[in-house]
């Protein structure tokens, strides 16, 4: 039988330039969206290549890109005070990567659970909220007396810099949740289990993601505070060392390196989100 | 059989200062099997209150809603709700939208596609079982969303301002679309709207309500015969009745 009054089509019609232009506007949108963050970069790079040639402030304290360039192959292959940059490199991002991820894994189902069960709120708000605005140097001197010197502890203080974000941006995530969504999953006969499943966890998802690139990016800043406990290797630890001799060039390699991978991790994560949840913001 | 017994729905005063409300007072009526009753009021008069009580989503602090012989305690298959606003699953695509409450009852996301793909070729969505609900028009979504209800067979299906959000053509179109839905499978259908000629054209029964605390001010019959077409809304009949409700209406509103 199908759609008794035969305008189907004419509809159906209807629907297709409405997608046409969507699929135009984002078929131009890829042209310039593919250089724009390169050209940007590039005129960042000879504007910084300009300041220093005009010696405005001293060599020492200002090298130029191509000193830069120099010191990240002479840290990248002679290395800096007995660490090679790629050692470096990768004991930050091993750090960061255990920490962060033990945050997400334990966080969103704190904050899922807090968002769902009054009494699991009513324990860990407060110390959630007491423990957020305290700056990870005012207790890093605890952590260093608890937990030594080791790895233990600069994990331990990314884990908890980061998993408040975490938690908050899942509890939200459940508490936005559109109630006639829920609704309809009632009038079927969900179970808990498929209530979660359902519709609770993948409307949770746009924000959970929100939170983690957020905390991301806290957790690359409070790297520099982790690898300040006695470390002698890692990202931080070289910017910080280096800076005490003012070798500024490897302060600047420090800092691009940190950048640049914060950079990649986000994309990372950008592509995840745009593969899990693409329906973020058009519902 | 659908009978409100002196329903009433008092919502407490607010932490802020807002004072209790009556939102629904001694509410009776009683809809048979396969009738389509509409009901229109002013906004606020509590229409979407009777609505959702119905369903399940909130109790009456007074008196009972029966449904055939069951007192209405919780939400269930056999009443389902058509929204305002589709209110689609933005994850899923519109096959597994429609099938969600299959999904939901036979604990099992797949196996049901014979039933889906019956389902989409009467919806008129054929070609678009794949899609995503934000690449459908709201038209499409809103038969999306009605796809999904009448997929379990529900005994009654309950549609709150279902076609509100639509522009006046693709409303029209879905009118007649429905009135042909349920002539195939004739649930009793409770429909809420503020459109007097929607609820005329589409119903049995049109129960006229006062403003709030919302109260049944009076009930109309239509006797208009079916089927019904769009050039029914210029018939004399048809303007009788538009013209008795509101004429309520205005009596209501004072």
């Amino acid at each position: 039988m199908g759609y008794p009054w035969g305008n189907q089509k004419a509809e159906i019609i209807d629907e297709m330039p409405m997608a046409a232009t969507d699929m135009t506007i984002m078929e131009s949108g890829r042209n310039y969206r593919g250089y724009v963050p390169w050209i940007a970069a590039l005129v960042a790079l000879i504007v910084w290549e300009v300041v220093a040639a005009l010696h405005l402030v001293s060599a020492v304290a200002l090298p130029s890109p191509v000193q830069v360039f120099r010191d990240l192959i002479a840290t990248a292959t002679v290395g800096y005070s007995g660490q090679t940059l790629l050692s470096s490199t990768l004991f930050s991002f091993g750090r960061i990567a255990v920490g962060f991820a033990l945050a997400v894994l334990v966080g969103i189902p704190i904050g899922f659970w807090m968002a769902t069960t009054d009494w699991v709120f009513l324990i860990i708000d407060p110390f959630l909220q007491f423990l957020r605005p305290i700056p990870p140097l005012a207790y890093l001197p605890l952590i260093v007396a608890w937990f030594g010197i080791g790895e233990l502890p600069k994990v331990i203080l990314i884990f908890f810099c980061t998993i408040p974000i975490v938690i908050i941006s899942a509890m939200s995530g459940v508490k936005g949740v559109q109630e006639n969504r829920k609704r309809v999953a009632e009038c079927f006969g969900a179970n808990r289990w498929q209530m979660f499943r359902y519709v609770i966890l993948p409307s949770a998802l746009p924000e959970v993601f929100t939170g983690m690139r957020v905390g991301i990016g806290v957790a690359w800043t409070c790297l520099v505070a982790a690898e300040m406990i006695a470390a002698s290797r890692g990202l931080g630890w070289m910017i910080m060392s280096a800076g005490g001799q003012l070798q500024i060039g490897v302060v600047f390699v420090g800092i691009i390196i940190i950048g640049l991978l914060g950079y990649g991790m986000e994309l990372g994560i950008r592509t995840l989100e745009k593969k899990m949840v693409p329906w973020k913001g058009r519902a | 059989m659908i009978q409100f017994e002196d329903v009433g729905k008092m919502y407490p005063a607010t932490s802020k200062g807002g004072e209790p409300t009556i939102a629904v007072q001694e509410f009776s009526l009683r809809i048979e099997d396969g009738e389509f009753c509409s009901i229109v009021g002013p906004s606020g008069c509590g229409k979407t209150t009777i609505l959702n009580m119905l369903a399940g989503f909130e109790t009456p602090t007074r008196g009972q809603i029966v449904v055939g012989d069951d007192v209405v305690t919780k939400p269930g298959p056999e009443r389902t709700v058509v929204f305002q606003r589709p209110s689609l699953l933005p994850w899923m695509t519109v096959s597994d939208n429609i099938g969600f409450g299959l999904t939901i009852r036979d604990k099992n996301p797949k196996g049901h596609q014979q039933e889906i793909m019956q389902m989409v070729e009467e919806m008129g969505l054929s070609g678009f079982e794949s899609h995503f609900p934000y690449q459908l028009s709201g038209g499409m979504q809103q038969r999306v969303s009605i796809a999904r209800a009448l997929i379990t067979d529900p005994t009654s299906l309950l549609m709150d301002e279902p076609f509100g959000a639509l522009d006046a053509q693709t409303r029209s179109d879905m009118q007649r679309f429905l009135l042909e839905l349920w002539k195939t499978s004739q649930p009793t259908v409770l429909f809420i709207t503020h459109d007097v000629d929607e609820a005329i054209l589409l119903s049995d029964r049109v129960v006229v309500m006062t403003p709030r605390p919302g109260m049944v001010a009076e009930e109309f019959s239509i006797e208009l015969k079916r089927p019904r077409k769009w050039d029914s809304i210029l018939s004399t009949e048809f303007l009788r009745y538009k013209k008795q409700i509101l004429s309520v209406l205005r009596q209501e509103a004072g």
